[in-house]
């Protein structure tokens, strides 16, 4: 069974330009999605530079949001096509669109960031506390903690199958109740409710084992 | 009553009503407000405003694409990106060059960019970086480019192998890797040409060597349309 995310298709969201209205003839000549995300993940070349049509717009969207526009929207935006071009096999057309699989790589490299940031305020901290002679260190590992675990859930989410992935993607991403996650995907509501308890569990589960904030 | 269900307990986790039955038990039961704590705490790490569903989609900077391409060896272009955006800024729409006789501007195009050292003695000076100069798809032009230093003066020579051009003249540019800035170094011909590079650029900054095919319509800007590339090595 297929989730979808409810992402805005091809005539809503083409970044900007070369937006096509669907009664145009040439229209019918235009691969679908699905057709891009099968080329895509065989490794077809022009597939990317369609997807990256297609897709870029809503990917920099999250990338802007995250950081605002600059230099670390525009990295996660690139980084975000990168990964998933040389990791495309990961990516499973039966699973869902494609469009939503960079969506997840997009969180992933979000989150990047967040570490990536927050590596260099520790290191610069570190070198002001020596300065210092070592007051009191470790005042914000809270944020250090929470930076890190994002990172591991995110990878958590990878993990899952589907549609358990697609359901608490709806809950946690979009912020639908099961109720309006049931009627989105076409589950039964009590299909729905295990799915969340089990991921749920999963995940904190993964948190007790693995998580920084629990460990520090 | 008993304890609210594990899947009640999830569903408070994310925040949703509970019937009033469960809500009731939850409010005063210690064990169960424990269980939604725990499993609130993957919620808060990921339900965050930045991770998400899309929102409205930004578009991205047209020189992303380039980054992209050149990351993973793709040659394919966005079909609605220009064709030459995957290599070469677009600075300015692309139009038909204008069909002004040569002999009139010539001058004034050389007077524009740098002015062409050409030296009857050979090389001379210590070479510190050399780029081999590849055809850019779909052009004919080839060749190799020399940094030297001498008496604290830096030349670039640029060998060209190209066809001449009725309306229009090669320039060398030293780019950034993502092709977005760039220093101009000034016109160059088929075979050798000598110009004085800049001083103070940095070479590690702006590697690229490229050589553009320039109308000539008074405009000091790249036209966006490359021949050849190289990336200067030590």
């Amino acid at each position: 069974m297929t989730v979808t995310l409810g992402l805005p298709g091809r005539t809503a969201t083409p970044y900007g330009r070369g937006v096509r209205s669907a009664s145009t003839p040439e229209e019918s000549l235009e691969p679908d999605d699905d057709a891009v995300g099968r080329r895509f993940r065989a490794g077809d070349e022009r597939a990317l530079a369609e997807a990256y049509d297609r897709w870029a717009g809503i990917v920099h969207g999250m990338a802007v949001r995250a950081f605002g526009a600059g230099p670390d929207a525009e990295d996660v935006t690139q980084q975000t096509f990168i990964s998933a071009w040389t990791g495309r096999t990961g990516y499973r057309p039966d699973e869902g669109p494609l469009a939503a699989w960079l969506v997840g790589v997009c969180r992933h490299k979000i989150a990047d960031v967040w570490a990536r940031r927050e590596r260099q305020r520790r290191v610069a901290e570190a070198a002001v506390v020596d300065a210092r002679s070592r007051p009191e260190g470790g005042r914000d590992d809270g944020l250090d903690a929470l930076v890190a675990d994002r990172v591991l859930l995110l990878r958590e989410l990878d993990r899952l199958g589907q549609p358990q992935r697609g359901i608490i993607e709806l809950a946690f991403f979009a912020d639908l109740t099961h109720s309006q996650i049931a009627e989105r995907t076409g589950l039964p509501l009590g299909t729905v409710k295990s799915h969340i308890r089990r991921t749920l569990e999963r995940l904190r589960t993964r948190l007790e084992v693995d998580g920084a904030a629990l460990q520090s | 009553m008993q304890h609210c269900s594990p899947e009640q307990l999830a569903l408070a986790a994310l925040r949703e009503p509970l019937p009033a039955e469960d809500a009731e038990h939850l409010a005063g039961c210690e064990e169960c407000r424990r269980q939604v704590a725990s499993l609130r705490r993957s919620v808060d790490v990921l339900a965050v405003p930045e991770l998400a569903a899309p929102g409205a989609p930004v578009p991205p900077p047209p020189h992303l694409w380039a980054g992209i391409a050149a990351a993973t060896g793709v040659s394919a272009a966005p079909p609605s990106e220009p064709p030459l955006a995957p290599v070469v800024p677009l600075r300015r729409p692309a139009r038909r060059w204008l069909a002004l006789a040569a002999a009139v501007v010539a001058g004034i195009a050389v007077g524009a960019g740098a002015v062409a050292v050409t030296r009857d003695d050979g090389p001379s000076g210590t070479v510190i970086a050399t780029a081999g100069l590849d055809a850019l798809a779909g052009e004919d032009a080839s060749g190799r480019a020399e940094v030297r230093e001498e008496d604290g003066h830096r030349l670039l020579e640029v060998d060209l192998s190209a066809p001449s051009l009725d309306d229009g003249y090669y320039e060398v540019w030293l780019l950034q890797p993502d092709a977005q800035r760039m220093v101009q170094v000034g016109a160059v011909t088929a075979g050798d040409t000598v110009l004085p590079l800049p001083p103070g650029v940095d070479l590690a900054a702006y590697p690229v060597v490229d050589v553009s095919v320039e109308p000539l319509d008074g405009d000091p800007t790249h036209s966006g349309v490359s021949v050849a590339r190289g990336s200067l090595t030590r």
